[in-house]
């Protein structure tokens, strides 16, 4: 906790540079673009906006600055003391009580301008009128430029100057120059405070942190200080006295025995006389110094007669040394100790201490009955704890694991689990076939499961699971050896197929007709015959009669064979007679005129062209309707025909300016 | 031993840690971090376990446990129990109890003989918590705190309390723990010791902000090294003064 915080106390500019941030600042916040045709209420207000923007950033800024800088009535009087010593109270008060004043002038001068542009009647008015009072209100800040200088150095020094808490633990340490002041504060803390051999080398407070009996204590080392009256001593003294007027703090008077310093140890306690009113209820110690050269025991009795005055008073002498260490804790501890029982002792006396009272209470239990309650130390804890000085193995830890395998870590949750390693990653799932697995948990799971273990040995040595063994005749073995055949064969050709397998149907044009066949039985006896072979007694002979549905269904001719063929059409049968033109007989009787004459046929419709029968006709029908049918579904068509254009001048093609005669559109 | 320690830059470790004289519950954080300073301390004598309760993190805060055995809200996962009882010792018995105020952590408080629990605590949840970790119940209430578990840590050896209980129920409550107990804060003066610490008969976590007059009085009501209770009236009694007002 800080309680004053001198180091936040914003920068105070120059007076050129204040007045410079200011107008800058109006010119940037304000606007800046006014005509002369404007209504005249309006320039008005736009210079008044302006005079009263600049005024209120004085007004604005002065506050800030009279405001952060610390007031000296309010602050703890140590520090108020300090300041006075430091920066003279007169003068601080006076720069601030002036800056103060130069805000009411600002504030004044922009009340008596913005009454007097009420009444301007132009724009040039206006603007002069403007100008007159940015003028004196930068005449004003300037003639606060030796404060606001004086103000700056103040800053800067303030902010160097070191946080004490007036409030807290403190050991102070006083005593003449050179008598090592600061070499002990170096010891005790790590404040580094420079020590040189010759006298003042501490100008100002130096503070230093230490830690006694879980608490921290504040160290101040004050610069040394010579004696001559109050009224003759210098600004580093001062501060010095300061410290010890206002802190309330345990005091370490220093004295030299070896005389080093330069003064003798007469002079020594002739100061502490002096000073002594500044003692006045605060925890004292005399430190006897630099005790390596020179020992409080060694001294001849009668030097020692100077130290009667701290007898008297029984204020405690400790020798020390910090050159060697010698007795510096001693020091410090008796320094703490006397401090926190003396400022115990304060807040025993004050109401604060109640509200606490019970957290300083131990309850200790009233036996209730006789049941012991042991603490359940594992035997390992207290092994280990014997065990301390030895090092053992130290395990990996999980966190150098996971630095180790960095970004392809994963935490491995079953690592630790309380079971043999060989059953650690069985996966277990939770739901299975929709059971909750947790459900059917059973205790005797493992009882059981060895049962059926058994149970199944049981079976098989019982010969339950055994096949029967049968015999298969000849006659089964023959048909099983030709059913293995036929199906090795079956799976042969059917891989054959696959193999030669046209790559693509063979396409036939629409217009061209199946290729006839001519090789018939008819043919074929009629050919013999012919050829003077006796045909009569081939009834039962084996040809191979063609199928009758082929010869009906046989695809028409060109029209030039069917016309040549024409002739013998009306003697079309199967009964073979002599002399006829043996010829593929069209499927349809040619049309005859009254002449006999074959009328010329017709080509067939383009849906009847290629096609075999009435099936396939019907077949191709279908299979066009589902085509065109997905075509005209996919563009959302009415039907085959549709060729609908949606707009047929887009806008943004027909478009565009061209009225200087340019043609390109855009 | 009293060990600093913080979760994820939070201090408030009894919510994300969970320990007792058989095991020790560490919530699945980001990094292994905080697991691995439990870890070094405890792995070598007591299991330390990651775990999640009810898919959450504060697992101190959800269960209740002692050497004996394990408390879970009912809304723990057959996984989580799983995952439990396969990483606990045989000797633990973890239970899951059906219990309104789920937040087991915050309504009971207790070590392996005696627990304090919420005076609104079901009838059936008490008689579980009896059975299962073995202890003698009590309803109680810490500085007029029904939340017993978050103002309350307790060992076998001693107890801390809430800083404002008053002497007379700091004297009460020890009577029925049977172990010295002592009012004090955690973390930087925090009144949630519950929540700011955990402890069990011979190491001690708390959060990374605890001073070391608070360090000093937990070590001693808790026994962790020489000192005994009576320490925190004579010895630290000035720097508790100093510290205090």
């Amino acid at each position: 906790m800080v309680l004053y915080n001198f180091r936040k106390i914003t920068t105070v500019p120059t007076a050129k540079d204040f007045v410079n941030i200011v107008l800058s600042r109006t010119q940037r916040k304000t606007p800046t673009v006014v005509h002369k045709h404007y209504k005249i209420s309006r320039i008005r207000q736009f210079y008044m906006r302006k005079v009263k923007y600049t005024q209120q950033t004085i007004h604005d800024r002065l506050s800030m600055i009279i405001q952060e800088f610390p007031k000296l009535d309010d602050v703890h009087p140590f520090y108020a003391d300090l300041l006075n010593v430091l920066y003279d109270k007169d003068h601080f008060k006076l720069a601030l009580g002036q800056l103060n004043t130069a805000r009411h002038l600002v504030d004044n001068v922009a009340k008596d301008y913005v009454r007097m542009l009420k009444f301007g009647d132009s724009l040039y008015r206006c603007k002069t009128l403007k100008r007159a009072a940015l003028g004196r209100m930068a005449t004003i800040m300037k003639r606060q430029s030796p404060n606001l200088q004086y103000l700056e150095q103040v800053r800067q020094h303030l902010s160097r100057v070191p946080t004490i808490d007036p409030y807290t633990r403190t050991i102070l340490i006083t005593g003449f120059p050179n008598v090592g002041k600061s070499s002990f504060i170096n010891k005790i803390t790590r404040a580094d405070v420079e020590v040189q051999p010759y006298a003042f080398t501490t100008k100002s407070l130096y503070v230093g942190h230490t830690d006694y009996k879980y608490l921290r204590w504040q160290v101040i080392d004050t610069p040394g200080i010579l004696d001559h009256p109050l009224e003759e001593r210098n600004v580093i003294e001062m501060q010095a006295i300061t410290a010890l007027a206002h802190l309330r703090a345990c005091i370490l008077y220093f004295v030299d025995l070896s005389e080093q310093c330069g003064h003798s140890i007469e002079e020594q306690v002739q100061l502490y006389e002096s000073i002594k009113p500044l003692f006045v209820n605060k925890p004292l110690l005399v430190v006897l110094s630099k005790s390596d050269v020179a020992k409080l025991s060694d001294l001849p009795p009668d030097r020692r007669e100077a130290f009667k005055p701290f007898e008297q008073e029984g204020v405690p002498l400790l020798e020390m040394s910090s050159l060697t260490g010698e007795g510096v804790m001693e020091v410090k501890t008796e320094a703490c100790e006397t401090l926190l029982a003396f400022r115990v002792d304060q807040k025993l006396k004050t109401k604060k201490v109640e509200g606490v009272l019970n957290r300083l209470h131990v309850a200790m239990p009233a036996q209730r009955d006789g049941k012991a309650r042991p603490p359940c130390i594992p035997e390992k804890v207290l092994e280990k704890k014997n065990e301390m000085e030895v090092e053992s193995v130290r395990r990996k830890l999980e966190k150098e694991i996971e630095e180790e395998m960095g970004h392809e870590y994963i935490l491995d949750l079953k690592k630790n689990y309380d079971m043999p390693d060989d059953y650690k990653y069985d996966k277990v799932p939770e739901f299975w076939n929709g059971h909750n697995l947790m459900d059917f948990m059973d205790p005797d799971i493992l009882e059981k499961f060895e049962k059926l273990v058994q149970e199944e040995e049981l079976r098989i040595e019982s010969g339950m699971y055994a096949v029967p063994k049968f015999e298969l005749d000849e006659t089964m073995k023959e048909i099983k050896e030709l059913a293995r055949r036929i199906y090795d064969k079956k799976r042969i050709n059917h891989q054959v197929r696959r193999v030669t397998k046209p790559k693509s149907m063979i396409i036939m044009p629409r217009h061209t007709s199946a290729k006839a066949r001519e090789r018939s039985v008819s043919r074929l006896r009629d050919e013999f015959e012919n050829l003077g072979v006796d045909m009569s007694d081939t009834k039962n002979a084996n040809f191979t009669q063609t199928r009758r549905s082929r010869s009906v269904n046989r695809p028409l001719l060109k029209r030039a064979r069917s016309a040549s063929a024409g002739a013998s059409a009306e003697g079309r049968s199967r009964s073979a007679s002599k002399g006829r033109v043996l010829s593929v007989a069209p499927t349809k009787r040619l049309r005859v005129d009254t002449l006999g004459k074959p009328r010329s046929v017709s080509r067939a419709p383009r849906d009847e062209m290629g096609v075999k029968d009435v099936q396939m006709k019907e077949k191709l029908r279908i299979a066009a309707k589902k085509a065109i049918s997905k075509k005209v579904n996919k563009q959302g068509l009415k039907g085959e025909a549709d060729r609908f254009i949606g707009t047929k001048m887009p806008k943004h093609l027909f478009s565009g300016k061209r009225g200087i005669g340019k043609t390109q559109r855009r | 031993m009293a060990v600093r320690v913080e979760f994820e830059n939070n201090n408030e470790i009894g919510v994300f840690a969970k320990l007792t004289n058989a095991y020790a519950l560490v919530a699945i954080g980001g990094s292994e971090n905080f697991y691995s300073v439990f870890e070094a301390e405890l792995a070598d004598t007591i299991p330390v376990i990651h775990t999640s309760i009810a898919g959450c993190r504060i697992i101190g805060r959800m269960c209740v446990a002692n050497k004996n055995g394990i408390l879970v809200p009912n809304t723990t996962t057959d996984e989580e129990l799983q995952h439990l009882r396969n990483s606990l010792p045989d000797s633990v018995k973890v239970q899951r109890v059906e219990e309104r105020l789920s937040a087991l952590g915050n309504v009971i408080v207790c070590n392996d003989y005696v627990a304090l629990v919420h005076p609104d605590l079901d009838k059936e949840t008490e008689e579980i918590l009896s059975d299962v970790l073995q202890v003698e119940v009590f309803r109680q209430t810490v500085a007029s705190n029904v939340l017993v578990g978050s103002y309350c840590a307790l060992s076998n050896r001693g107890g801390l309390v809430h800083p404002r209980t008053s002497i007379q129920d700091q004297d009460e409550l020890s009577s029925l723990l049977q172990v010295p107990l002592v009012a004090g804060t955690i973390n930087r003066g925090s009144e949630v010791i519950g929540g700011g610490m955990v402890v069990n008969d011979w190491s001690a976590f708390c959060g990374l902000t605890t001073t070391s007059t608070e360090i000093s009085v937990v070590e001693s009501v808790f026994k962790l090294n020489d000192a005994t209770p009576a320490a925190i009236t004579n010895e630290m009694r000035a720097s508790l003064i100093e510290s205090l007002s």
